[in-house]
This record gives C-alpha cells, structure tokens and sequence, in this order.
C-alpha cells in the first residue's frame, strides 16, 4: 500500500525552481529521509504535502487518494501531520494547552461550545501520556514562551504526534538539540508502530542512519537519487554533492 | 457629449488628487508595514497650514503647498522617531496608534483653527477657468490634473529606474537580504515616511481647492484612500494609479447620476473587489 | 499543636477571603450599594454595564480570536436603530419582540460582513472593517425617512415588559441590565472556556499551526465574528433604551474606536477586562464632559497613545498579577 505517492512535483517561483519535476513513492510503515543541502528544497516540498503552499504542477496521493487541491486542515482529519523546522507553537498558551488543542484538531468536538474543555476527560488522558513522553508534564501549566528551546522542539514533536497520524511529515526535528535530546527524539520515532508512515528531513547523518529505512535525495530542487541508505551511501553523484558538505549543515538554508 | 466629457475631467482631477494621497500611503504601508491611518489627518494639517499662508496671511500660494507638505512631514517624522521605532514590527500596536493620532489631531486643529468649514481657496493665476467644448472649467481642475501626472511620472521613474527604488522594492520583498546588503534601510525607511506624508499634505492644499477644509475632513478623505488601496492594490505606484482614476471616475459619474448617493458607489466597488480580487487588482496578495 | 491547629485556619479564612475578594467587591458595588447612590450615578453604571457587553463582544473577536475590528459598532447600532424603529414608526414597544428582532438584524449583518472582512487578513482586517462600518453611518445619515438623518431617532421609550403594574425607574432598569450582563458574561464565559473557545486562541497564536493540526481557520473567525456581531447587538438594544435616542456617530468609527479602546486598557483576552476598561473610559468621558467637553477627543486620543506605549496589557491585566500575587503571599 502506497502512503505517499508524488507524480511530477513542481514549484516555480518567479523564474526560480524550488522544485522541478519530483517523483516518488513512500511505502505505508516506512522511514523515508529527505537529505540535501541547503535551498534543495526540502521544506518546499513539505510546504506544499501539508497544503501551505500550491504546487506550480505536479500532483500528490495519499492512501491512493488524490490530496492535489485539498485544504491544510483537510489533510490533517485524513491522517496527515507536521512538525515545523522553526518550532511553530501557541507561545501564549500553556504547554498544556498546546497539547490540548493538537489533540482537539482531528476530533468531532472541536466545535463545541456547550461543555467546557475540562469536560472532556480522555484528552487530558491522552495530553498527560504525550507529555509525559517528552519529559513536559510537569511544566503543563508553564507558558510555552517560558521553556527551553530543547523543550520547545520536543512540545513541537508532541504536537506533530498528537492525532495519531498515518503520515508524518518531520522537519528537522532536531534542529538545535543536544546530542542527548536528539537521542532522546530518535527514540521516539523509532517507537512510533508500523500505522505511521515518516518523511523526516534531516542534515544530522545519525539522525537519518538512526531512523530511515529509504533515502531521497535532493539537490537544486530535484530528486538525484533514492534507495536505501546503504545504495545512497554508495552512490558517487551524492558524494560529489556532500563533499565537504558534512559542516554545512548548521547553515540557515532557504529551504 | 461634452457634460460626459466635463464628468470624465472631473473623475480625472479628483483621481489625481487621490493619486497624491494614496501613493503616499500605500508606499508607506508597502515598505514600512506601517497601516498609518492618520494619512487623512496629515492632509487635513496641510491643507490648513495651506489656509493660514495663502488665505490668512495672504501669501504667495505655492510656498502655502510647499508647508502643507513640509508640516505635514515633520509632524510624520516625529511620530516616527517618538512612536513607531519604539514599536518595531508590531504592526498591530503602530495601526492602533495612528488612531490615536488622528483624534489629537483633529481636535487640535479643531481648537486651532475652529470647528467651522473652510471654502476652498485657489492659486491667484489658477482662478477662473478655461473653455472646453463651449463650457467653462475650473483651471484649478486641470492644474491638479498636471500636477498629478507631473507627480506619476516622477514617481514611477523613482520606483523603476533609479537604485533608490530598487532598494524600496527589494526592502519590500526581504528586508533581511537589504539589510544584509549593507544597506541603510532605514534612512530609506524615513526617507519614504517623509515623502508619503509630505504628498499626503501637498494634496490638502491642492485638495483644498476643490474641497475646503474642517475637522471632520481626515476621515472622509482616509476613507477614499483607503478604498484606492483595497481597489488598486497595496505597494505600487501603479496601483495607487488605477485604484486612483478609478475611484475619481465612479465618484464623479456617481455624483452626476445620483449625488446623494454617490459615496454608496465607492462602497459597493470596494466591496466587489474585495470579494473578487482581495488583494486589490494590482496588489501582491496580503 | 492546638494552637497551630487553630493558626492555619485562620490563615484559610483570610486566604479564601483574599480568593474571593474581586467577587464580593464587584458584588457590593454593582449589586448592593446601587439603589443608595444617587440616580446620575446608577445612570452612569448601567452605561458601564451596556458597554462591557459591548466590549466583552469586541473581545471575542480581537482578544480571543484576534481578528482586529475597527467597526464594531455598526452591529451595535444596527440594533439599536432597529428598537427605535420599531417602536418609534411601528409603535411596538414590546421587549419581546424588539429585542430578538433586532439582535437577530445586526447578527445578519454580522454574517454578511463576516464574508467581506475575512478575505483580508491581518491589518488589512482594520480598514476593511473601518469602511464597512462608515458604510453604515452614511446609510443611518441619508436614509433620513427610517433614521431621521443627523438628527437622530428621537423617542425611544423604556420597553414593555408584558409584566402588570411594571413602571420604569432608573434603579429598576439598571438591575434589568445588570441581570442581562450576568447573563452575556456567564455565556461568554462559557464560550471561551469550551473547546471552540480554545481553538480560537489557537488561531490568534499561530493560524498556520491551527490549519496543519486540522482546524478550518475560516470557519473558526467566521463563527467568532458573527457571535461577536450578535452580542455587540444586545448592547446595541440596552443602549436604545437607555440613551432614548440612537444618532448616526452611534454607529462609526469614533464609537467603535471607544470600545477598542476600552478593551485595550482594560486588557485583552480577558473578559473582565471589558468591564474594568468600560469603567475607566466611561467615568472618564464623563468628567471630561462636564468640565471640557470640546477637548473629549483629545483626551481620548491621548488615552490611546499612552495605553499602546506605556499599559500595553491594560489595567485589568496588572490587577489581576496583583491578585495573583496576594493570592501567592497567603498559600499557608
């Protein structure tokens, strides 16, 4: 069963190409990194899967079903999640209601006015596991803006986890994190069942070798090489492109 | 025929004098962020500035212009220096601020120059008319007219031919980039505050020809040039152009048609554009 | 031990007391003293009272779901327009049926407005919002056959109630308002604290993060406002009855201004800060009524420039750290 699949996938903007031409097709249960240096065009891509941004051309599938033209939070009720390379979250809220509201996204009470939020028991249920997954639950009540930026990265992770999804789009995780805290998220994606299908775009080679069982690689906005990370590992064309690359990648990219 | 061709010159003369206010306001909003809803009460300040040189004092017209529009200048630069820089990039508060100004403004110019309405006052060499088509027309009309076009041409050479333009568009679209560049955005910044503001004064005198002037003034004309931004798009001389000419001409047929409703004819374009092309039919989307 | 014993329930006492000390001074004030004080004042109250629910409304839509809004008051003028209406050229003077039909009215306008303002975003939220509601003024100033123009609709009585031998007198309006701002607040409350409440805060926080966790956005804003539209109605009814007289300024930007800035300085985002900003500008307009009215704006105007720069998160906000910080001192 297909998760994913990406027929000619193509961002023009102006005269530049973000993307041109991409293709390709992610197996459901599978660990598919996305490496390339920077301004490749990795986040572009996440960008328009998750719907924030159109396609010049180019169409997309998800479990078979066309998502091409389909409205962000759409996506998200069919299964469909992200975390954001720059950590995007509720600054002004608490930790738990950050949590709260990702949990709330894909139910069918998010509409509700007539119980109050505390009435709903099994989301505070669920909010205290996912918490307590990244070491957050003790600082529930603290406003978002107050924690750590290694705290922050690990709410954006939670968030992205929240509604169970069966595609989950990574991006950089775990982008400013200490060696320990990057150990900590590997983990935690490779706990993640065979339901949930992760692209995860990454510049730490450990990260992508820890978690990814295929590879695609991108460069100048299109796809040089795909297969396993051993194949990768081996291909000349991608060691042309990395070569003394491995540095390079604290770069701020414009991705 | 001619009523016709006398509606269209009409359109035309008011769309210039819009031009003059809203360029300066969609600029400032394009490159500073800044929505600066005072826009209206600098052009009221200038047109009585205008008023107390050329009519209570009884001096050369054009320097009575020329204050407008310094006046109104200064007055934007130390809203500048003493408001906005403290506020930087929280564009909500800087738009909550202008609001404010504009009630210190008008009241203070209420209290200055009485609450009362000001007839509209001309060039001495501008009084009187010219004759087109066998009809009479004001030659104050047809200055503003020049005028305009003088100003259109000035500013849309500015924009895309000169490096300063290029700077302001480039500051539009990646500040951070400009800046990386080493360049001094902003003095850019004021250089352009200043400008906006000074037009939106030299329109109040020009405008006060065909107008006059009083208190309530700023609204009513912020009112129009915020309609040829929602209509023309924000950031472009061109923009503010056509949103311009086509607001003077929908409120000069408007007025010859139905003249008590005339402003209702602005409102229902501004709504159509908004539910067509919201980001107005020039303008980058917002 | 007994004496400890008997210390820290004292201590409990003192700290619920504390707990509950915003409560029972609101209480007093608004509730206890009121029929003692004399009539301009209770007058003065039952404006602070209409205009907190007017603000409250407003901070629905800016505080919570942070649409910005600079044409408020054309919901809240609609209805008051249409009770005048109604009673003054229909002669219907029944609570029960004006009342309803003219929230209804300004809750319509409200949903066709919505469609308009929310194609913009951002700031541009603000101008779009600014003409809608100059749109309205033009309208209440040249449809003078409906709304008497300029001159404004004269003759606003007092509603009837339907109850026998039920006369009107400044102490029983007021504790009629009173009861309909206990019920817009506890509604209102209700509402920020229930699922949709929070996503709103969501989409006021970060939009795009609300949209990728699978929230409509739109749909959101939309319902915020038109909620917000219908609240700023039953303020607008209050008003009418209370004022006597509904003018065309009820209606733009100068009143919609007002109420922004009631939130402002009284903190946004909460809704008790509705009340103690419509408080402050209130008593404050008043005064300034009676000793320089012609200045009115430019007092105003000032209060809005030194709220931005200096008292950005309002009065009610730097009370309520107050609060928390007695609160705090007494934790045994």
């Amino acid at each position: 069963m297909e998760a994913l699949k990406i027929d000619s996938l193509t961002k023009r903007f102006g005269g530049v190409y973000a993307l041109k031409n991409v293709s390709f097709s992610v197996e459901a249960g599978n660990r598919l990194a996305i490496i390339g240096p920077n301004g490749a065009g990795k986040t572009t891509l996440f960008n328009i899967l998750n719907g924030q941004l159109t396609a010049t051309s180019g169409r997309m599938y998800f479990y078979g079903q066309d998502i091409s033209k389909m409205a962000t939070h759409r996506r998200a009720d069919l299964g469909l999640a992200r975390s954001f390379q720059v950590s995007n979250l509720f600054f002004n809220l608490t930790v738990l209601d950050n949590v709260l509201l990702a949990i709330q996204g894909t139910e069918s009470h998010r509409f509700q006015v007539f119980r109050l939020t505390t009435a709903y028991k099994d989301m505070f249920t669920k909010a205290q596991q996912l918490l307590s997954s990244v070491d957050l639950w003790g600082k529930r009540n603290d406003l978002v803006q107050n924690i750590s930026h290694g705290e922050q990265r690990n709410l954006e992770i939670a968030l992205s986890l929240a509604s169970e999804p069966r595609l989950l789009l990574l991006d950089e995780p775990t982008a400013g994190l200490t060696a320990a805290e990057s150990a900590n998220i590997i983990e935690m994606i490779r706990k993640l069942g065979a339901d949930t299908t992760v692209l995860i775009v990454a510049h730490d080679m450990d990260v992508v070798f820890g978690v990814a069982n295929r590879i695609v690689v991108l460069h100048y906005g299109q796809l040089i090489a795909e297969g396993t990370p051993e194949e990768i590992q081996a291909n000349s064309k991608v060691k042309e492109i990395y070569m003394g690359n491995e540095e390079g990648a604290d770069n701020a990219g414009v991705d | 025929m001619d009523v016709f061709v006398l509606n269209i010159l009409n359109g035309i003369s008011f769309g210039a004098l819009l031009f003059l206010l809203a360029s300066g306001f969609s600029l400032i909003f394009g490159v500073m962020g800044i929505l600066n809803v005072s826009h209206g009460a600098l052009y009221m300040v200038g047109a009585y500035i205008g008023w107390t040189i050329a009519v209570k004092y009884d001096l050369n017209y054009w320097l009575a212009a020329l204050a407008g529009g310094v006046v109104a200048g200064l007055i934007s630069l130390a809203m500048e220096r003493g408001f906005f820089r403290k506020l930087y990039k929280q564009f909500n508060e800087q738009l909550l601020l202008t609001f404010g100004f504009v009630y210190i403004l008008n009241n203070l110019a209420s209290w200055i120059w009485g609450p009362l309405y000001k007839a509209p006052f001309v060039a001495p060499f501008l009084a009187g008319s010219f004759s087109i088509m066998g009809r009479a027309y004001p030659t104050s009309r047809i200055a503003i007219i020049i005028i305009g076009l003088i100003c259109v041409a000035v500013l849309w050479w500015l924009q895309d031919k000169t490096r300063v333009g290029a700077i302001v568009r480039a500051g539009m679209d990646d500040k951070e980039m400009t800046l990386g560049l080493g360049i001094n955005l902003n003095l850019v910044y004021t250089a352009v505050f200043f400008l906006g503001s000074f037009m939106a004064g030299f329109a109040g005198v020009m405008g006060a020809q065909l107008l006059g002037v009083h208190p309530e003034i700023s609204m009513e004309i912020l009112l129009l040039a915020l309609a040829v931004v929602i209509i023309g798009g924000v950031g472009s001389i061109q923009g503010a152009l056509l949103g311009a000419m086509l607001i003077g001409i929908i409120d000069a047929f408007g007025k010859a048609l139905f003249p008590e409703f005339a402003m209702f004819t602005i409102y229902l374009a501004m709504i159509v554009v908004l539910l067509i092309k919201p980001s107005g039919l020039l303008g980058r989307a917002v | 031990m007994g004496t400890a014993k008997q210390k820290s329930s004292g201590f409990l006492w003192q700290g619920q007391l504390i707990r509950f000390a915003p409560h029972i001074i609101g209480g007093v004030i608004f509730i206890l003293l009121v029929p003692f004080l004399p009539t301009y004042i209770q007058s003065l109250m039952t404006k602070i009272l209409i205009f907190a629910i007017f603000a409250m409304s407003l901070d629905l839509l800016m505080g919570y779901a942070g649409v910005l809004s600079l044409g408020h008051a054309a919901y809240f003028g609609v209805a008051g327009y249409a009770v005048g209406i109604l009673m003054v050229h229909y002669g219907i003077n029944s609570f029960w049926i004006s009342a309803p039909l003219a929230i209804l009215l300004s809750t319509l306008v409200a949903a066709i407005f919505g469609i308009i303002v929310l194609q913009v975003r951002g700031i541009y939220c603000i101008l779009v919002t600014f003409a809608l509601g100059q749109l309205l003024y033009s309208i209440a100033m040249k449809w003078r056959s409906v709304t008497n123009g300029e001159y404004g609709l004269t003759g606003i009585i007092r509603p009837d109630l339907g109850l026998p031998h039920f006369t009107w007198h400044t102490t029983s309006f007021y504790y009629f308002v009173f009861i309909v701002f206990a019920i817009c607040f506890f509604l209102l409350y209700r509402l920020v604290k229930s699922p949709l409440g929070l996503a709103l805060q969501g989409i006021r926080e970060g939009e795009s993060r609300m949209s990728a966790l699978g929230y409509n956005t739109w749909l959101y804003k939309y319902i915020a406002f038109v909620i917000a539209g219908m609240f700023a109605g039953v303020a607008g009814v209050l008003f009418a009855y209370h004022n006597g007289i509904m003018v065309p300024p009820n209606l733009d930007v100068a009143t919609s201004g007002f109420v922004m800035l009631m939130i402002i300085a009284g903190g946004m985002g909460t809704l008790y800060g509705s009340l103690i900003g419509a408080a402050v500008l209130i008593i404050i307009q008043f005064y300034a009524g009676v000793l320089t009215p012609e200045r009115w704006p430019l007092i105003l105007g000032g209060a809005f420039v030194l709220t931005i720069m200096y008292a950005r998160a309002g009065i009610g906000v730097y009370l309520y750290k107050l609060y928390k910080k007695a609160l705090l001192a007494w934790k045994p």
